[in-house]
Order: C-alpha cells, then structure tokens, then sequence
C-alpha cells in the first residue's frame, strides 16, 4: 500500500475523529496552526490524536512518543504542520 | 508552645489551607506568624495577625492554556515572587526565630530560607502539579521547569546537593489522598491528610434556592476571569432547557450573564461550604479547593480543566469514578448538558463521589496537619 501525504486537512479530519468534535473541519486548520495556542488541545486530546493517527497511519506512528521528546518551546510552538510531517517521515520509514 | 511561620502566596487556593493550619495551631496553643503580601494576607487574617510583609506581584498572563500557561506560572509568577518574597522571609525568620516554617510547596523563598537558617520545615502541597510528578511524560518540560527551580536556589545562593525546595525533607503535607492519587507509594514523611475546608463568610440569597429541583453549582474559580465569560455563557445555555427539573448557581465576572435565562441564579461569589450541602453536582475548572469539598459532600463532578494542575485533578477525579471531563475551550452547550445530565442522573457518579469524599473527609485534615507539625519540633531540639 502505498500511503498517500497527510495534508492539514487530514489532519482536521483525524482531530475532528479523534476529539468528536466536527467544528475541526472548518476551522480553518493549516500547517501553521498551533495545536495548543490556536485550538486549545490539552493533553488528552493528544493521547486521542495519537491513537487515531497510529490507527489510521501505522503503527510506526508514536505521536505522545514525539511530543514527549520536545523541549518546552516545542511543544508550545507544536504546529499541525509538525504532526503531518511527523507522519508522512513514519509513513516514509524515517521517523526523525 | 511553639512558634510556626507560615510562608504562602496570595492565591485561594493556597493560602485558605494554610489559614485552616493556623487555626488549627493557634486552637492547640501555639503561636503562628506569616510572611507574604500584606495586601492580601490582612483582609485574610485580621488585624491581630502577626505579618512579616513582602513584596508582591499580580499574576496577569493568565488567558493561556497548557504548557504555555505553565511556563508563564513559573517564568511570570513563581520565580520573580519567589525573588521578592527572599528579603522578607529572612526578616521574618530573624524577627520572629519560628520553631518551624511552614512552605507553601510553590513560595520558594520560604524552602530556601528555613534552609539558610538550619529550620526544620514543612511543605504544604495544595495543588496536584507535583506530587504525583505528572510531568514526567513530558521529560523534558519536567526538566525545564527543575532547571528554573535550580537556577532560583542558586541565584539565593542554596547550591547543596540535594536540596529540593518543593519537598521537605522532614515533612510534606498534602491535602488529597489515595482515593486520588492513585496507590503510587509516598515516603514516611509525606502526610496525605485530605481536605482542610475553611468556612468564609459570604452573602447568598438562600430564599432564590428551589427546594423541587436539583441545584448545580457552576464555578470556574478564582484565576480564571479572562476566560470564564465565554464559558459562563455557553453553562448558561446548557441549563436553560433543563428548567422544569434543574437550577444552576453559575459564579460569573460581573456582566458576563446580564440576562440569565429564569433557571440560573448568576452571582460574583458564593459561600461555598454553606452552599454544597444543598447541592447535587458541581460543574467546575477542577481547582482542587472546589473539588475536594464538593467530594466531601458526596457530589459528582463536571471538570472542564484549564490549565495548570486542573488537568492532573480531572484526571483523578475520571479514575476514581466522581465525575466527567470535558473540554474547557470547545464543550458546546448539548455536551456540558448531555455532561452534566449522566453526573445527574447516573448513581455510580454519586458513588464514587461519596467514597473518594469519605477518604477525604476521614484523613484528619487540618488536625491531622496540625498533630504532625508539632511533631516536628522535638526532633528539632
């Protein structure tokens, strides 16, 4: 099978999954946008995510295994941008 | 007769448990002197209290969430009181020569003073962000956060190896217990004693409680007033259908609720221990204060966590069973009312409620603090 990218607005919909909540999709969510600044994701909605995303996109996925090695700055800063890339690395074979 | 200093910030939260310790103290014949900002601990206390005046600093970044919020806490907030709190702390160890300090766990000059001095002292854990080390699945934010703590004992000039200000050595007193910490072991010396409610007097139009429906108290705290409006709002929309069958009690912002729909009693505060007796849930920012007296009331809980601890508390009040999280920013009102009918509705939430309450009513509280205290001063002779 060969994955296709995940895009931002993947990434809406696997947030708009993860969280029940179908506002996501039309936030306007891009690759800029801040997971805790800008849509208020708390730490469980990151467990959430990261379930949806290794079902969705293999189990090479670990995205609380990421935010976990971030620094402080990071993870402020964590953008949806961030998590695809994130992604489509795992997907490609090279996590980091 | 002993002598307790009790160093503590000017939050709610913190300083309400210490006053209940004093209490506790002053009752058992002992003297209590406190160090903090006069502005706020003289209204608190009375003019008879013994107060060694620092400096203080308002906590204003508040409108934030998440790690941001909690960087903001330590960089904005912790550190620079800390730094203010150092001169007077050492007055008042020196003016007063206490037989012991009692620390508030984030008033870090209080830990490195009595350190300075040689003092036993105590550390008075109100919150739930470090005791059961939630950090740790953020390593490197743990880190950060040390490293500001580290960095303020060293500009103090405390450089010991060791030497840990948000945990006494001799004796940490918490105020939660297992029911929410979970069975995570704790050293000898850490006393979980539960809930210490401190009776304040306070105003409520007692006659506007309808004793034919279930009462539901909506508060989102003290430090939260930047962002409660919008919450209080949507709390608000989530009652009104309800109105045959529930009253809400929202404590809003003044203005926030100007036109409450006919269910909702919109006030700026409340008595809160004279009030939970009449209640049947609580929807809360999941301050521990809050939640642990509604617990003792038996009462099951809505959370909708901000920041800072208030994540770490809804998540132990989820685990033991007592209540239901929901999220703060984006619960629409059918999902705070869908929320809140289940906390209602279903017994089990009541349950739990009531257990985790018995825990935390039976762990002695504010005696119990007290009985170990004093415990700590022949050790020191």
């Amino acid at each position: 099978m060969t994955a296709e990218q995940m895009t931002a607005d993947d990434f809406a919909a696997a947030l708009a999954a993860a969280t029940g909540d179908e506002s996501m999709l039309t936030a306007g969510i891009t690759a800029a946008t801040l997971l805790e600044g800008d849509l208020c994701l708390d730490s469980l909605d990151l467990a959430a995510l990261g379930a949806l995303l290794r079902d969705r996109y293999g189990a090479a996925v670990d995205l609380p295994g990421y935010v976990a090695g971030l620094e402080i700055d990071g993870i402020i800063g964590l953008t949806a941008g961030e998590v695809t890339d994130y992604v489509n690395r795992c997907q490609a074979g090279r996590p980091r | 007769m002993s002598r307790y200093l009790i160093v503590t910030l000017p939050l709610t939260g913190h300083a309400h448990r210490a006053v209940a310790i004093a209490d506790e103290l002053t009752a058992r014949g002992h003297e209590v002197a406190w160090c903090g900002p006069e502005s706020y601990f003289r209204p608190l206390l009375g003019p008879d209290a013994t107060v060694f005046p620092t400096g203080t600093r308002l906590f204003r970044d508040q409108a934030r969430h998440g790690i941001a919020a909690l960087k903001s806490l330590w960089q904005q907030y912790l550190i620079p009181m800390g730094r203010f709190m150092l001169p007077a702390a050492d007055r008042a160890v020196l003016g007063y020569r206490p037989d012991i300090v009692v620390v508030d766990q984030h008033a870090l000059a209080g830990a490195v003073t009595a350190h300075r001095h040689g003092l036993p002292w105590a550390t008075l854990v109100t919150g739930a962000m470090e005791l059961t080390r939630p950090l740790m699945a953020l390593p490197l934010v743990d880190a950060w956060v040390r490293a500001q703590v580290a960095s303020f004992c060293q500009a103090a000039g405390v450089t010991d190896a060791g030497f840990e200000p948000l945990f006494s050595p001799y004796l940490v007193v918490a105020f939660t217990t297992r029911a929410l910490t979970g069975e995570q072991p704790f050293p000898g010396h850490y006393a979980l004693v539960g809930a210490a409610p401190l009776a304040r007097p306070g105003d409520f139009a007692w006659d506007l409680l309808d004793p034919a429906r279930r009462k539901v108290l909506i508060t989102v705290g003290t430090m939260a007033d930047g962002l409660a409006g919008d919450f209080c709002q949507r709390a608000a929309a989530a009652v009104a259908p309800l109105a045959g069958s529930v009253q809400a009690i929202i404590v809003a912002p003044s203005g926030v609720l100007a036109d409450p729909p006919g269910n909702v009693l919109a006030v700026p505060s409340v008595p809160m221990l004279a009030l939970l007796p009449w209640l049947d849930a609580v929807i809360s920012h999941g301050g521990m204060n809050t939640v642990s007296e509604a617990l003792v009331h038996s009462l099951p809980l809505v959370l909708a966590p901000i920041r800072h601890d208030q994540p770490v508390v809804a998540a132990q009040v989820v685990r033991a069973g007592a209540g239901i999280r929901v999220p703060f920013s984006r619960v629409s009102p059918g999902q705070l009312r869908e929320a809140l009918l289940r906390a209602l509705d279903d017994p089990r939430y009541r349950r739990a409620a009531e257990q985790a309450g018995g825990s935390l009513a039976a762990a002695g509280g504010a005696p119990a603090a007290a009985a170990r205290l004093e415990s700590l001063v022949p050790a020191a002779r």
